[in-house]
């Protein structure tokens, strides 16, 4: 299992540098469909300061802040936003995914539905690589023990 | 007759006397303890008006601190001002903020930003400066012939007070070209240096100075901020 690192440089440079890392990730996100990057990039950028704060801060400060449950829940929210979207569009008369029938809900013109429509699909797929990147990290360096599951274990073993 | 009457007189008049004794004492220690409890208790009051004025005070304002730079670091990113992507912006910064106010300003010793900022910026030509004239100092030993270099390890334990100001000097140390910063615990550096004079040169102290300087912990005048006063003054004008 992580502990919190002893070391006071790493600490203190991810404790200052977490906040902006993670911002820039949403940006990355939010400018996709501008700009170079997406939902894949930001969510894989997204996820590594998690477990930046994961290795400098130990499990418990990212359970206060964000608990396992939400994370595998945004997991599944991401995709839900991505099939979404994708079906609306299907059952308004277009394509899997094709952004432009979406001008009929959002009252827009379709070119700006289009631009929409993306910005909605990054965001799911940032939701869901965040999660399982964080997922995946977390699994590996716990070795898919839970530490509250490990403390039970030890109670269950001291007491029987 | 008479000394027998005189005698059990005097015994009442001692006994009298012994009880108002044991009166009085114990008058007074029940004066005592509960002065000392009322002085317990205002102890208490104290402390717990303090500590709620000092987080009260922390805790908004942290969020705030945090999401006024995260919104400054989205506009430099983004460069596009119109409202939607303005409003994307205070929303990233928002959700970002709430996720890690406490990060950003953990445990930052109490001082003027302001100040402290101006100082940083004022000690980076400096660095800058000695660093160049490391450079050619490495230079010079790496090319002369004999290589005259003489690696050592020094440790020294450092007045610096908070982890930013340690941060801030180990990274400066690993940034001068010939020395490296190896560990930081305990307030003891470990310093790896390329040759006696470069480790001379850590050893007389000048940049710890410039770092004490930037952080305020040279000069002791970072009391006079530490808690809202007036609130406390009134308080306890009120209460007790």
């Amino acid at each position: 299992m992580i502990d919190r690192s002893d070391d006071i440089i790493i600490k203190t440079i991810a404790r200052i540098f977490v906040p902006f890392i993670q911002l820039y990730a949403l940006y990355v996100i939010m400018h996709g469909h501008y700009s170079p990057g997406g939902g894949f990039q930001g969510g894989v950028i997204l996820g590594a300061s998690l477990a930046l704060l994961l290795i400098t801060h130990g499990y418990d400060e990212i359970k206060r802040r964000i608990p396992e449950g939400v994370i595998i829940l945004l997991g599944s929210v991401g995709v839900l936003i991505y099939a979404g979207i994708g079906l609306t569009c299907l059952l308004l008369g277009g394509n899997y995914l094709d952004y432009g029938q979406l001008s009929v809900i959002l009252h827009v013109d379709p070119a700006h539905a289009r631009s929409l429509g993306i910005l909605g699909v990054e965001l799911g797929v940032g939701f869901t690589v965040m999660a399982i990147m964080y997922s995946i990290f977390f699994d590996i360096a716990t070795g898919g023990i839970l530490p509250e599951d490990q403390k039970r274990e030890e109670k269950v073993k001291r007491e029987g | 007759m008479e000394v027998t009457l005189f005698i059990h007189a005097a015994d009442d008049a001692f006994r009298i006397l012994e009880n108002a004794k044991m009166q009085a004492v114990g008058l007074l220690d029940t004066a005592t303890r509960l002065t000392s409890e009322t002085r317990w208790m205002e102890e208490k009051k104290v402390q717990t008006i303090l500590k709620g004025a000092q987080e009260t005070r922390s805790g908004l304002q942290n969020f705030l601190a945090t999401f006024v730079m995260l919104m400054a670091f989205w506009a430099l990113l983004s460069g596009k001002f119109d409202a939607f992507h303005l409003s994307l912006g205070v929303i990233c910064s928002g959700i970002v903020a709430y996720l890690s106010h406490d990060l950003l300003f953990a445990n930052v010793r109490v001082g003027d930003g302001r100040v402290i900022a101006r100082r940083f910026l004022g000690y980076i030509p400096w660095l800058l400066y000695e660093i160049v004239t490391a450079n050619f100092y490495v230079a010079y030993l790496a090319v002369s012939p004999k290589m005259p270099i003489d690696p050592q390890i020094i440790r020294f334990k450092t007045k610096l007070e908070s982890d930013i100001s340690w941060v801030t000097l180990a990274n400066s140390i690993t940034l001068t070209p010939g020395t490296v910063t190896i560990d930081v615990a305990e307030r003891e550096f470990m310093v790896h240096a390329l040759d006696r004079k470069v480790a001379a040169d850590l050893d007389t102290g000048e940049m710890e100075d410039r770092v004490a300087h930037i952080f305020m912990e040279a000069d002791h005048i970072y009391i006079q901020d530490v808690l809202d006063v007036s609130r406390i003054f009134a308080e306890l004008k009120r209460g007790i």
